[in-house]
């Protein structure tokens, strides 16, 4: 083993070694710089694929959403579905179980609103003591529930309208 | 393949069954990782390479295949997050095996300069750890399908740390030797350090005892300074968990252990209640206490003289030996390193545990030693991703709380052996030899690996273009 060698062999190993933290560094770069906006299905499952034509099924999406008994009968249990009533994806709706719904620009968010006035961590959907309450993240723009703005986490009652941007939602059993 | 959201109640739940199973396309994290996971094999196979070129001027195959063990086990794990959580993080594993497969190499080096062969070899013992480490990162991670499951076990939790705290000065068990630190406990022949597995136990007894309490934490009392303080009532916990730090340092004789217990709770109570003046009276009463044990205690005191006046020719050649020997390892090192196997790292005493990042910095220079520092920053960050991501408050504080043990670690041991805070005998995570360390942190490894795939849930709604 030559002096020369063992010198290229120990700066080449560093640069390999400072090759993997940039390679990190790229994969993770969509975190740093954030997402680029992608169509995604607005399937209440969680999958991930990307859909290239997501646009024709709108129209009928809406209606049976809105032809849906607005009186839900009376009983304790939570709002299970959280119904969009105005903005792009009007009509359609998501199962809500009792996790907590994180709103906001952002890929990571489990609603997931890209206009020009949702913050990337906009709001977030909680269940507190039996009922389903919306805490604004300090957005840009504010939450507006019933058209006020939403400065504490505030419980959100049936059939009342979230505003968030251009979108508007309400909880509905 | 349109999938929008034809939604009558009935419909959503027949289309999402037929989706998830249709569109369940995850491979792509895991494609991701695969690569990464093959490059950081083939990092560690070029350190130990470098270190047979440097030691013995030729390859020898026989401790080469140690590096080839850490990568099967590193692509079984790869397996069993494929099959089990295929969600998951793609950065964690990569990370952690070049960061196991460097400290191997280095702990191998310096076998190689001190002749130590067979099971004297700190670095064969090392394999035999990573691979049990490793199986049981694995286990955990597949046993563990529900992280939630853990906070039903706050309290359990609790007593599993105090006992592993304890373990150490149980007289049957206690190592006999004189080491300044009693942390070691020696069971048929093994040496283990409970205290590195009380660390997750802790992690998760405050990450569930905090998302019970932290209401009442988080109330203000009374207003000093422009700080609103916690009210007297709710210091019970913070007193507690102090003096459970001090009875460390005083007992067991550690100050790293002692801080890192400490500096863990202190984060995971403002991250839970976002109160900075728990911090400020945190750290107030921990300094408050060092400085007095520092004043008593004789050991205590004389790691600080040994800090603060390490190059004194009194203490040079004494007590500070080992500390002012890393140093001068690390300036040796210079900006690129002497190259693997080209240094004279065996110098310095305990160079393959508590002082790995002195013989790396020899070996590997500024430029190596800030490339390990940047994959413990990458990890770490990945942990608060998790937390921040995560849908419920005892995921975030356990990612959180996980995370920054390991930071906190890091900044321990280095800070200790750079000489920016008092040396104290802790590990150095992946890279240290020793079982418990590597155990622990394959865990912590495991855990958040776990937490990643139930947080990685893509939108469940997408809004807009």
């Amino acid at each position: 083993m030559s002096e020369l060698t063992l010198l290229v062999l120990r700066i080449g190993f560093l640069l390999v070694l400072w090759g993997f933290v940039f390679a990190i560094i790229y994969a993770l770069r969509s975190d740093l710089l954030g997402q680029r906006p992608r169509r995604m299905p607005a399937a209440a499952g969680g999958s991930p694929a990307p859909v290239p034509a997501p646009a024709p099924a709108r129209t009928q999406a809406q209606e049976p959403a809105l032809t849906e008994p607005v009186s839900a009968p009376v009983s304790d249990a939570l709002p299970g579905r959280l119904v969009i009533t105005s903005g792009a994806k009007e009509g359609t709706e998501l199962d809500l179980g009792r996790e907590t719904l994180t709103i906001g620009r952002s890929g990571d968010s489990g609603l997931v609103i890209r206009d020009d006035y949702t913050s990337t961590h906009h709001a977030r959907l909680m269940v507190w003591n039996e009922e389903w309450v919306i805490h604004d993240l300090d957005s840009t723009n504010g939450t507006f529930l019933d058209g006020r703005r939403v400065t504490v986490p505030t419980p959100v009652p049936l059939n009342t309208p979230v505003k968030i941007g251009t979108t508007t939602f309400e909880l509905r059993r | 393949m349109s999938t929008e959201a034809v939604s009558t109640a009935t419909g959503l739940q027949n289309l999402t069954g037929v989706i998830t199973l249709k569109l369940r396309t995850p491979s792509r994290l895991r494609n991701l990782e695969l690569g990464l996971l093959l490059f950081a094999i083939a990092i560690n196979a070029g350190s130990f390479v470098l270190v047979q070129f440097g030691v013995l001027g030729q390859v020898e195959p026989g401790m080469l295949t140690a590096s080839f063990a850490l990568a099967g086990l590193a692509l079984a794990v790869h397996v069993a997050l494929r099959i089990s959580a295929p969600d998951a993080d793609p950065l964690i594993l990569p990370i952690a095996t070049v960061l196991n497969g460097t400290g191997l190499a280095m702990i191998y080096r310096l076998d190689l300069a001190k002749g130590f062969e067979g099971w004297g070899a700190a670095s064969v013992r090392q394999i035999v750890w990573t691979t049990l480490a490793i199986l049981i990162a694995t286990a955990v991670l597949v046993a563990l399908r529900n992280y939630r499951v853990l906070q039903r076990f706050t309290y359990v939790a609790m007593f599993s740390a105090i006992v592993l705290l304890l373990l150490p000065l149980v007289p049957g068990l206690a190592r006999t030797d004189d080491v300044a630190a009693k942390v070691w406990i020696d069971v048929a022949g093994f040496s283990f350090q409970p205290g590195e597995i009380a660390k997750i136990a802790l992690g998760v007894f405050f990450a569930g005892y905090l998302v019970q309490h932290r209401d009442s934490l988080a109330v203000g009392g009374r207003k000093l300074l422009g700080m609103r303080l916690p009210r007297v009532r709710d210091l019970g916990p913070i007193l507690l968990i102090w003096a459970a730090a001090m009875g460390v340092l005083v007992f067991q004789r550690d100050l790293g252990t002692s801080l890192l217990y400490f500096g863990l709770f202190l984060v995971m109570i403002y991250v839970a209640t976002g109160r900075l003046s728990w911090v400020l009276l945190g750290l107030g009463l921990f300094l408050g206490g060092a400085i007095i044990a520092s004043q008593t205690l004789v050991y205590v005191n004389s790691r600080f003289t040994v800090w603060l006046d390490a190059f004194n020719p009194q203490y040079a050649d004494g007590d500070a030996y080992q500390l002012v020997q890393g140093i001068f390892g690390i300036a040796q090192g210079g900006m690129v390193g002497t190259g693997l196997g080209q240094g004279r790292p065996s110098i310095v005493p305990l160079a393959e545990s508590d002082f790995i990042i002195a013989s790396l910095g020899e070996e590997l220079g500024l430029a190596g030693l800030f490339a390990l520092l940047a994959l413990y920053l990458l990890l770490v960050s990945r942990g608060f991703r998790i937390g921040f991501a995560g849908r419920d408050d005892f995921g975030r504080l356990l990612a959180v709380g996980l995370s920054f043990v390991v930071a906190l670690q890091v900044f321990i041991v280095i800070g200790g052996v750079t000489r920016v805070i008092p040396l104290t005998g802790l590990t150095t995570p992946f890279l240290a030899a020793g079982g418990s360390s590597l155990i622990a942190n394959w865990i912590i490894a495991a855990i958040l690996l776990r937490l990643s795939d139930s947080v990685r849930n893509q939108p469940r709604l997408v809004v807009g273009p």
